[in-house]
């Protein structure tokens, strides 16, 4: 599956970055995150409670970060397990820009979904993505004080 | 596979129920037919630590015509709006849809309210009722509230109802004398979830629809209706150059999301298809 996405996020490029690398905003930003640690400078380690539909689950995951240009942009690789729900990984890339309002923040993300999460949820599960992806930038923008403008988010099968 | 431990509650009455619930909050799930919580259960997707069992609560049964509407209980399952007369007459669309909703054993089991508050993109029940300018009515802490079909929808596998709250029935407006309808999925194999689906009525006087509700479904993250589409055939003669206007502008108003098996340009493709024959149907 891939998610593609731009967000126009109303705050300074610095801010964007600062909030993008700070595990507490992080922590409220992504939906049904209940535990994030920063390992390393390049490892953050969370568990999130994954809540959509009928599935309740509990991923426990990792983040690499590499490439990390600041004020630009980074690689992430992340790896998550459910449990007997299943697990994903995959990889994205995230570019910030200055733009007219604020920051526009780009995504492309690579993932795969296996175990019984990927067949039961696999009908829905690029919809799912992308209502994650959109809920985690309205937060975003929220705690950075601003609002988040969805300007193309787009998901495919692979 | 077999599912987590649970406890096990089957109240008598609905506030019972709703103190139940309220107490238990998010561990808790209500369970009707089950014929989609007991496979999440099974497959450990999701593991609630008490199942408050709603059959018995006679507020959440049957189906009755009251004035100008139908009220159909939240327990009430498909193979009931399937068999029954007053659906036939007063909302024939849905008599029309239910066979499409999987195989007979899943639809003696399956309910009308588990499927609107479940909320699945493809289903065919919350499709009809935004057709349909369906009213929800819900309980909760705060007493009865009502919402319309179309505020109820929100995203995903979200609706308006709060963790604590109960769908217990929705309101119908009865179709007028000359409501025409059509109900069509284009799906793999009968039984299985549409790729694309149109649930549609009008008001038909000769050639010229009036009152159009089109709402298609298995195309995004909620069903969706076709605005745009409505307003250009609305009052207007039939005719296939007004066909081509309509399905052009569904194409462009609604925003495909793709799904395991089918692009977003397929669905997109099979909106026209459905609008340009269900249409068709309406008038002839």
């Amino acid at each position: 599956m891939e998610l593609k996405g731009e967000q126009l996020i109303a705050a300074p490029i610095s801010d964007v970055w600062k909030g993008l690398n700070d595990i507490d905003v992080l922590a409220k930003s992504i939906p049904g995150c209940e535990e994030i640690s920063r390992i390393s400078p390049e490892e953050v380690h969370a568990k999130v409670m994954f809540k959509i539909g009928p599935v309740r689950a509990r991923f426990s995951g990792k983040l690499f970060l590499s490439d990390i240009i600041p004020d630009q942009s980074c690689s992430m690789a992340f790896e998550g397990s459910g449990g007997a729900a299943g697990f994903a990984k995959g990889k994205s890339r995230v570019e910030l820009k200055l733009a007219e309002g604020g920051t526009l923040v780009s995504y492309t993300t690579e993932a795969s979904i296996g175990g019984k999460l990927g067949q039961i949820g696999g009908r829905l599960i690029s919809a799912s993505a992308k209502k994650i992806a959109d809920d985690f930038f309205q937060k975003f923008a929220k705690e950075l004080g601003g609002e988040a403008v969805t300007l193309e988010s787009d998901t495919s099968k692979k | 596979m077999k599912a987590a431990a649970f406890d096990y509650v089957k109240p008598k009455a609905l506030p019972e129920a709703l103190s139940l619930l309220a107490e238990a909050g998010e561990d808790a799930r209500l369970i009707a037919g089950g014929q989609t919580l007991l496979a999440t259960l099974n497959m450990r997707l999701s593991e609630p630590s008490i199942l408050i069992d709603i059959t018995d609560i006679s507020e959440l049964k049957g189906i009755t015509l009251q004035g100008d509407h139908l009220r159909i209980g939240a327990l009430v399952t498909h193979t009931e709006i399937e068999d029954s007369e007053l659906i036939a007459k007063h909302a024939p669309l849905l008599k029309a849809a239910a066979p499409h909703i999987a195989h007979r054993a899943i639809r003696n089991l399956g309910t009308w309210g588990g499927s609107l508050a479940y909320g699945d993109p493809a289903a065919e029940w919350p499709a009809c009722s935004l057709t349909l300018g369906a009213i929800m009515i819900i309980h909760g802490p705060a007493g009865e509230r009502r919402i319309s079909a179309q505020d109820f929808f929100i995203d995903l596998y979200t609706t308006s109802l709060e963790p604590d709250d109960i769908l217990v029935a929705t309101e119908i407006p009865i179709a007028s004398s000359n409501q025409v309808f059509y109900f069509h999925e284009l799906a793999r194999r009968h039984g299985d979830y549409a790729v694309a689906g149109l649930a549609a009525v009008a008001k038909k006087q000769g050639n010229v629809l009036t009152d159009c509700a089109f709402t298609f479904f298995s195309v995004g993250a909620t069903p969706v209706m076709a605005i745009q589409a409505q307003e250009i055939v609305n009052g207007q003669v039939v005719n296939q150059d007004l066909i081509t206007k309509a399905v052009s502008a569904a194409r462009s108003e609604i925003e495909a999301i793709a799904d395991i098996t089918n692009s977003a340009e397929a669905k997109q493709h099979l909106i026209g298809v459905l609008l340009e024959r269900g249409l068709k149907h309406l008038v002839s």
